[in-house]
């Protein structure tokens, strides 16, 4: 009886977190999503979309993965300081992060200056986007690769190291593919976290427009009911990843127990 | 031990401290909120008159952008000392407002949209009239701190010719910034503003295009472009030249503004017929007229007693004066739509 209870009480919860997407599910219809989505140019949002959260990972993996190992194996000093700045580009509202993105690469900053030097610009382009969804989602993946890293047994690199494998190679050998599961459940919450990223993006990149502006300016433009079918565009995309990273990270977790 | 803090019992506990916490927070949030009926006033700063003469309720207030700093820092207090009721206020671009109040989205109980453009799509359904009461017109605003801010101080105070505006804003590489004209009626202004100058003071016709970067005056797809929350933030943060602006906006952001003359900046109803000639295509091939940037006013659905209470406020000598404060032109107030469906206590604050 009380495994029962117990699974209905889970059920609601889940229901109303599913909730927003039961609503979207019940008002949409064919027809919009028809007018909406076959208008010229109507996918264009989309490419943008999934181009710049592309770039975004690609940016993560290779930027963000060092600190996340370092602060996993406790090779920075003071790592409390080091936890705690990721903490606080965590807790900083979208918003503000565009906002003060602005300060930082505005085109009379320094670093506004020094892209200008190479003809690029970071505001109101697809760089500004990228950057805008780097910031939005790169603490997500910091200390979601944090975690994937810290659950590596340390024990199994130094025995790799004790038979000879240089420290790159136990990185590359021992290390990755253990952690890989729980790297790539970081990169698909970042991927989710990039492809919804609004406040930032709309501070500093209005222009290209991804999904999220899309359906900003359609509310605006034409109403409700145009703006929805990119919603469902926005999940029907953006949903996979994250799906196939927590199917994959779920059965090697059972095969490392198992 | 007492039995009840035995450890097996600590999470039923703690359960039950949450739910206690919480319903008291609950309890105290519909306390301080007002009461939709009552005598007693729901704001302390209704002091000045009998505590059990002022009513309580709260009206919600969806206003333009542009209206923000009045409402919320001058209105607002002085509303609510001399009426009792408090304001809730929402603050956008009227073309958001009004696509979010048909959509259903908010459902506030007055809207305060900077033209009629943004009102009558709202009608029969929301509303069938609006009063115009209030001002306001465009100016350019500057960054102080820009590599041009010279030529820009020469123009505002006169020293230069204010024709050499729209010259320089053609400057490669000068940072300028607007919204977005088929969501927010003050970036079609801009551009509107603009081909009255081209006209006014002779200039090329390709000045406009060139200003705007591009021959399509409806496109969003301009680096010039930002969300309007940004535009004011990103002039004031030093990373723009100039931007679009009211002259409200200015005042109360403390911006560096240059003026222009009511010919071109459509701030004035007797050269309506002029600002009519400005034309902006957007999206949907809708086309937009130049008008003069009033301050118009309505209740959405049935008036409420607070919302009457509001409006009434507002059209008020006291409110209008703040207004005025706030550096807003006061035409006479005129209904615009069914003036039958005017609320007596608001027409009769007209002279009506």
């Amino acid at each position: 009886m009380s495994a029962w209870v117990s699974v209905a009480g889970a059920g609601v919860i889940w229901l109303a977190l599913l909730g927003p997407v039961i609503a979207l599910a019940t008002n949409l219809s064919g027809s919009a999503i028809a007018s909406s989505l076959t208008a010229p140019g109507a996918l264009d949002p989309l490419v943008t979309s999934l181009e710049s959260g592309l770039v975004t990972l690609a940016v993560l993996f290779v930027v963000c993965t060092p600190l996340a190992w370092m602060l996993a194996r406790r090779k920075l000093p003071f790592p409390r300081v080091w936890e705690t700045g990721v903490l606080c580009s965590l807790l900083l509202p979208p918003l503000v992060i565009g906002l003060l993105l602005v300060f930082l690469v505005g085109p009379y900053t320094p670093i506004g200056r020094a892209i200008g030097w190479l003809h690029q610009s970071a505001t109101n382009t697809f760089l500004a986007l990228v950057i805008a969804e780097v910031y939005e989602s790169a603490p997500y993946y910091v200390l979601g690769a944090q975690s994937a890293f810290a659950s590596v047994e340390p024990r199994l690199e130094q025995q790799a190291g004790l038979l000879g494998d240089r420290p790159r190679r136990v990185f590359r050998r021992v290390t990755l593919p253990l952690a890989a599961p729980g790297l790539a459940m970081a990169l698909s919450i970042a991927w989710a976290r990039a492809m919804g990223a609004f406040g930032a993006v709309i501070i500093i990149a209005y222009h290209p427009a991804g999904i999220p502006l899309q359906i900003y300016t359609t509310l605006q433009e034409t109403g409700l009911a145009s703006a929805l079918p990119y919603a469902l565009v926005l999940l029907v995309v953006a949903l996979p990843l994250p799906l196939a990273a927590y199917i994959w990270s779920a059965r090697a977790g059972r095969r490392r127990r198992g | 031990m007492i039995p009840l803090f035995a450890r097996e019992r600590a999470p039923l506990v703690a359960l039950l401290a949450i739910a206690c916490a919480a319903l008291a927070a609950g309890c105290s949030s519909s306390t301080s909120s007002s009461a939709s009926s009552g005598s007693t006033p729901s704001s302390p700063a209704s002091a000045s008159a009998s505590s059990s003469a002022l009513p309580t309720g709260t009206v919600n207030v969806a206003y333009a952008s542009s209206l923000q700093f009045l409402n919320e820092k001058v209105v607002s207090p002085a509303f609510t000392a001399a009426n009792g009721y408090t304001f809730s206020g929402r603050g956008a671009s009227s073309g958001d407002l009004e696509a979010d109040i048909a959509s259903g989205e908010i459902t506030p109980n007055v809207f305060e949209s900077v033209d009629g453009d943004n009102i009558t799509p709202l009608e029969p359904k929301f509303t069938n009239w609006y009063i115009q009461y209030a001002g306001t017109s465009m100016v350019v605003a500057y960054n102080p701190k820009s590599k041009y801010a010279s030529k820009f101080k020469a123009i505002a105070d006169g020293s230069m010719p204010l024709s050499s505006l729209f010259t320089l804003l053609q400057t490669p590489g000068l940072k300028l910034g607007r919204t977005d004209p088929n969501t927010d009626p003050q970036g079609r202004d801009f551009i509107e503003m603009l081909e009255l100058a081209q006209t006014y003071y002779h200039l090329p016709s390709d000045t406009v295009a060139k200003i705007l970067g591009t021959p399509d005056f409806g496109s969003a797809s301009s680096s010039e472009i930002y969300a309007e929350s940004a535009l004011d933030s990103t002039l004031e943060s030093g990373q723009l030249d100039a931007a679009s602006a009211f002259v409200t906006q200015a005042i109360e952001l403390h911006l560096a503004y240059i003026p222009l003359p009511t010919a071109i900046n459509l701030g004035s109803a007797a050269d309506a017929a002029q600002y009519k000639k400005a034309k902006v295509t957007i999206k949907g091939g809708v086309t937009k007229s130049g008008s003069p940037q009033v301050i118009d006013i309505t209740i959405i659905g049935t008036p409420t007693p607070a919302a009457i209470a509001f409006v009434k406020y507002t059209l008020s000598a006291a409110g209008l004066a703040q207004y005025k404060a706030g550096g807003f032109t006061l035409p006479t107030p005129t209904i615009v739509g069914s003036a039958s469906s005017v609320p007596t206590e608001i027409s009769s604050e007209l002279g009506g």
